[in-house]
């Protein structure tokens, strides 16, 4: 079997400011690609997505791959960079996460003892772009591509507890 | 709480098409390759489908010049891999921060170091190229360098540096590993062939002015470039047109495949192997032709014969130093077998 390259396309650190501002989550989680682990025992059942492609023209794929359903909201409750400052982490011990009015699942943020590396098949387009427009021609053969390096997650790992409507404090 | 569950919060979102992503968890000195400034390109290479191999075949990742098995373990928690996004939902206009799960994992990919040696790999795959009598006998397989060392799961660097220390050869398509008879007489060729012409093998000397010399011995030019190569000085260019020889490594070299020729024959005389031994080095190098320079590697059966211990024909300390310990000792039972049944 010929070897299947394996580049490294990460960006760099100081990318990290430039997602920062759209990435919600504390900045201990921020990657550089904004990409991030998030881990929960079971699975999220939702109601099917009408799939539409008959209808749909080319045009509206990318609002297609867009799509996506509202599970629930993530909230960090000792997290608090104002009071404890922007170097503390026992906030990291607990995290909900809220899905839908009536549940809520308790977690928190884990430092992976080994990182993991994403990988994925490698896409042709963004080489292109970044590397400066090296060509490789006419090879149909796969690539694969570690884009980031992601060193913490989140982990649920207990069962849904039921909350109220008011939310005790 | 009850305002940060509304208001606060960072909302959570599943999209409808997942993407593929893999997990490879990363061992610390992998890790430290991948966030150097300028990281190597690695690959994912596995052993040729229908191998004679005795393990299952694992895929590996490599660097440059270490392997890695992949294995592959499975979860039974959803492992989301998450991305902040601008979503709107439902009638609002204003989309929001929002972390997307874009992925979906149900395994991770662990990753051990691979540590078979890797020559064991190559002797497996490569027939092997012996004289008798002047005879050749080997059957090709038709495949060049690349070709095999493209289906051997581990790294480049490994590939190339077993390649080196089992001297093995491309000739007429085919690749092979010399036997150590082979290289016994090889290197007999080239000693003679030295003397005559005055070369010194431990300097500086033109590779081409001893292939020529040894033109009429009828031994596939590039064995006997491996030879020279596999025993070259650390700083020599193995691309260059000159050759230079690590003493220790040569003295060493022939030592170990005498011996090796020897494997599985009649009771071999210490005595006579010193003997032989220093013949077939250069003067200057008489004296190193010690049992001591071949510490470990040899037995001694009684106390006036010697014998070869497991493990290939070396040619370099730190092969030897690595020597299988598994396939040394099986091989020991079969000597000792094999000297049972000649009493």
């Amino acid at each position: 079997m010929p070897s299947i390259p394996l580049h490294v396309n990460k960006l760099s650190p100081a990318s990290i400011s430039a997602t920062a501002s759209s990435n919600p989550l504390p900045p201990l989680l921020h990657t550089p690609s904004g990409l991030g682990l998030l881990e929960l025992q079971g699975t999220i059942h939702f109601p099917t997505v009408p799939t539409s492609t008959s209808s749909t023209a080319p045009a509206n794929t990318s609002l297609q791959l867009d799509a996506s359903t509202l599970v629930g909201k993530l909230v960090f409750p000792l997290y608090n960079p104002e009071l404890r400052g922007e170097d503390d982490t026992s906030w990291m011990k607990r995290v909900y996460m809220y899905v839908g009015e009536n549940q809520r699942l308790t977690g928190e943020c884990k430092k992976l003892g080994k990182p993991f590396g994403l990988m994925q098949r490698k896409e042709r387009g963004r080489e292109d772009v970044q590397m400066g427009g090296i060509e490789e021609e006419g090879s149909g053969e796969e690539e694969l591509e570690i884009v980031e390096v992601v060193r913490y997650k989140i982990v649920f790992s207990s069962r849904p507890e039921p909350v109220g409507g008011e939310v005790q404090s | 709480m009850a305002t940060q569950q509304s208001d606060g919060g960072v909302r959570f979102s599943v999209a409808h098409d997942l993407q593929q992503y893999r997990l490879l968890e990363l061992p610390a000195e992998l890790l430290e390759l991948i966030d150097a400034a300028n990281p190597p390109l690695l690959s994912i290479k596995s052993a040729a489908p229908g191998a004679p191999s005795a393990k299952p075949a694992y895929a590996v990742l490599c660097t440059p010049n270490k392997t890695y098995q992949l294995r592959q373990v499975q979860t039974s928690n959803s492992l989301f891999v998450a991305q902040p996004v601008l979503e709107a939902h439902g009638n609002e206009e204003i989309p929001a921060p929002t972390t997307r799960a874009v992925a979906s994992c149900t395994a991770t990919l662990e990753l051990h170091p691979a540590d078979t040696p890797p020559d064991a790999f190559l002797e497996e795959v490569l027939p092997v190229y012996d004289i008798v009598d002047k005879e050749v006998d080997a059957t090709g397989n038709g495949k060049s360098k690349a070709v095999v060392l493209a289906d051997i799961p581990l790294s480049e660097g490994q590939c190339e540096q077993a390649w080196k220390e089992l001297m093995a050869f491309e000739f007429a398509g085919s690749s092979y590993r010399p036997s150590a008879n082979t290289l016994v007489q090889v290197w007999k060729s080239i000693h003679d062939a030295a003397l005559a012409e005055g070369i010194k093998l431990d300097q500086q000397f033109l590779t081409d002015t001893l292939l020529s010399a040894l033109d009429d011995e009828g031994y596939p030019p590039s064995l006997i470039v491996a030879v020279l190569t596999g025993l070259a000085t650390a700083e020599q260019d193995p691309a260059g047109s000159w050759s230079c020889l690590d003493r220790s490594r040569a003295v060493h070299f022939v030592g170990t495949t005498l011996l090796e020729a020897k494997r599985g024959g009649a009771d071999y005389l210490t005595a006579e192997f010193l003997d032989t031994w220093r013949e077939h080095v250069p003067d200057a190098w008489q004296r190193d032709a010690e049992l001591a320079a071949i510490e470990g590697l040899y037995e001694l059966p009684t106390s006036t014969t010697v014998a070869i211990r497991g493990g290939i024909a070396s040619t370099t300390k730190t092969a030897a130093a690595t020597a299988k310990p598994g396939s040394s000792s099986s091989r020991k039972w079969h000597e000792k077998f094999g000297r049972a049944r000649q009493r």
